[in-house]
């Protein structure tokens, strides 16, 4: 990954489960406030508290790149290095969406092809409108070491309760 | 009041069996490992026993006995639209074949459109037998060869699409593959089997059908081994292979493996098969059995695509392992 590149990271502890990240992801890319045509999905488990915006990794070892039938699903090493679905070429075979380990690819029954997040053109809307501040755009390079402290530091944390 | 669920959180959505992939995608698998099963048993057949019966037909001579045998193509071409018809923009299926380098989606058209133009070639020339096609040329025994390497193909490919998803710990296995090669080869052999009787072929020499019901038998019986050492190592292999198993044993879709995959699939055709081989080859019997294990070929696909669970991400296990803390403060 080069300097340049940005990431979107997501703070589990911080999402409230507004829903408005899958609102206006909805907007930019659809012109319809439809979460479930959003590009971006939180799974809520009320009864605990718990939410988890899903959103795309843009992984190194793309599985839906890999099993794409038709190359609509391709990298864009110029723009941050993201994985991007080209509608033009898609089929709507699912493919994509059944590959991905992380549930990501979304098929829109409206346009009847599969859809995923293209993180809008270098600025995210789900990170504007956050206002829990619970996902963030940020450098590749800086998240690395932060994610590594963080999760250590979880870790510690939780170790810490068990005992 | 609501009684506190035991696992809340693996009882989500998360952790639902996939819903993309159905009823069409298991028709598709099915009629594509059919046709390409009951073409390599045909062609196997028509090598070692050449039989020939010559109809006449609005003045054309046809060899029903060729027909009868090397229909597999047809199954497989009707199967085909299938994945069309599962596809969001169906007019550009065409755009499929683009990526088969590392597509197994692309390279599948490739080979089922090329067994599906190889067999009905030699569907045609077979079945016509007309003299300017030079039946006897070494050219159609090459092609003959060629066309039963890619029913085999076909065959595999069945199971390799499913393979191909690695995130699904059901399917992510080379026995999946296998398992759908001995039930093509098994399906196809009872279609075979249902298409001579049905036109007579076999009626004078009972001894080739003998010879088929005892292999068909021998499938079912590996085919039911292999099913066993397939669930019982995704059962083994991590926490969703045995949330899928479990699913299709004793979960929601436990009709479709105990009714649909073990009884009609094995139980039923397996009895009924040893029934009519002891009432003389009774022609009803075979036939209901034959229906039977056809019927129990389409279930197999069905259940092995409906009970797939993804294997859960480093997230969800996180978040789990939050619920777990919480609940021990």
């Amino acid at each position: 990954m080069g300097m340049e590149e940005k990431v979107l990271v997501v703070d589990q502890q911080k999402c409230t489960g507004c829903r408005q990240c899958e609102l206006v992801c909805s907007v930019y890319h659809t012109g319809s406030s439809n979460p479930s045509r959003s590009r971006i999905k939180v799974f809520k488990w009320e009864h605990a508290g718990i939410y988890l915006p899903l959103i795309c990794n843009h992984c190194e070892k793309a599985y839906c790149l890999e099993v794409c039938p038709t190359k609509a699903c391709h990298r864009e090493p110029e723009l941050n290095n993201r994985v991007v679905i080209d509608k033009n070429l898609c089929i709507g075979c699912k493919t994509c969406i059944m590959a991905c380990p992380f549930d990501h690819p979304f098929f829109d029954v409206k346009e009847r092809v599969t859809v995923k997040c293209d993180l809008c053109d270098g600025d995210p809307q789900c990170v504007a409108f956050c206002y829990a501040k619970a996902i963030f755009f940020v450098d590749a390079d800086n998240i690395q070491m932060s994610k590594k402290r963080e999760a250590a530091n979880k870790f510690l944390e939780s170790m810490k309760q068990i005992r | 009041m609501r009684a506190e669920p035991i696992r809340p959180i693996r009882t989500m959505r998360y952790l639902r069996p996939q819903e993309h992939w159905g009823w069409i995608i298991a028709i598709y698998l099915y009629l594509a490992g059919m046709g390409a099963g009951s073409y390599i048993i045909g062609t196997v057949i028509d090598w070692f026993v050449h039989p020939s019966r010559v109809v006449t037909l609005w003045g054309q001579p046809l060899d029903s006995a060729k027909a009868a045998l090397l229909w597999g193509p047809i199954l497989v071409a009707i199967g085909a639209p299938f994945l069309i018809l599962d596809l969001g923009i169906k007019k550009r299926f065409l755009y499929a074949c683009l990526n088969p380098r590392t597509s197994w989606v692309a390279r599948g058209f490739i080979i089922l459109s090329t067994f599906i133009i190889f067999g009905l070639v030699l569907f045609t020339k077979s079945v016509l037998s007309l003299e300017w096609f030079h039946a006897e040329s070494g050219l159609w025994h090459i092609l003959e060869v060629i066309a039963l390497a890619f029913a085999f193909g076909t065959a595999l490919y069945t199971g390799i699409l499913l393979k191909a998803t690695k995130s699904i710990p059901l399917w992510n296995t080379y026995l999946l593959p296998l398992l759908f090669l001995v039930s093509a080869l098994s399906t196809g052999s009872m279609a075979v089997i249902l298409s001579t009787l049905g036109s007579g072929l076999f009626s004078h020499d009972t001894a080739v059908l003998k010879v088929l019901m005892v292999g068909e038998q021998i499938l079912v019986v590996i085919e039911g081994v292999v099913l066993y050492l397939y669930l019982l190592g995704r059962h083994r292999v991590s926490e969703q292979g045995k949330d899928s198993v479990r699913l299709l044993l004793f979960g929601e879709k436990k009709f479709i493996f105990w009714g649909g995959i073990v009884l009609l699939g094995f139980i039923f055709p397996f009895v009924l098969e040893g029934i009519a081989a002891f009432s003389d080859g009774n022609v009803l019997l075979i036939f209901s059995s034959g229906l039977i294990l056809l019927c129990g070929g389409l279930f197999l696909r069905f259940g092995v695509l409906s009970a797939g669970i993804k294997e859960r991400i480093p997230m969800q296990r996180w978040t789990e392992f939050q619920y777990h803390l919480r609940g021990m403060k």
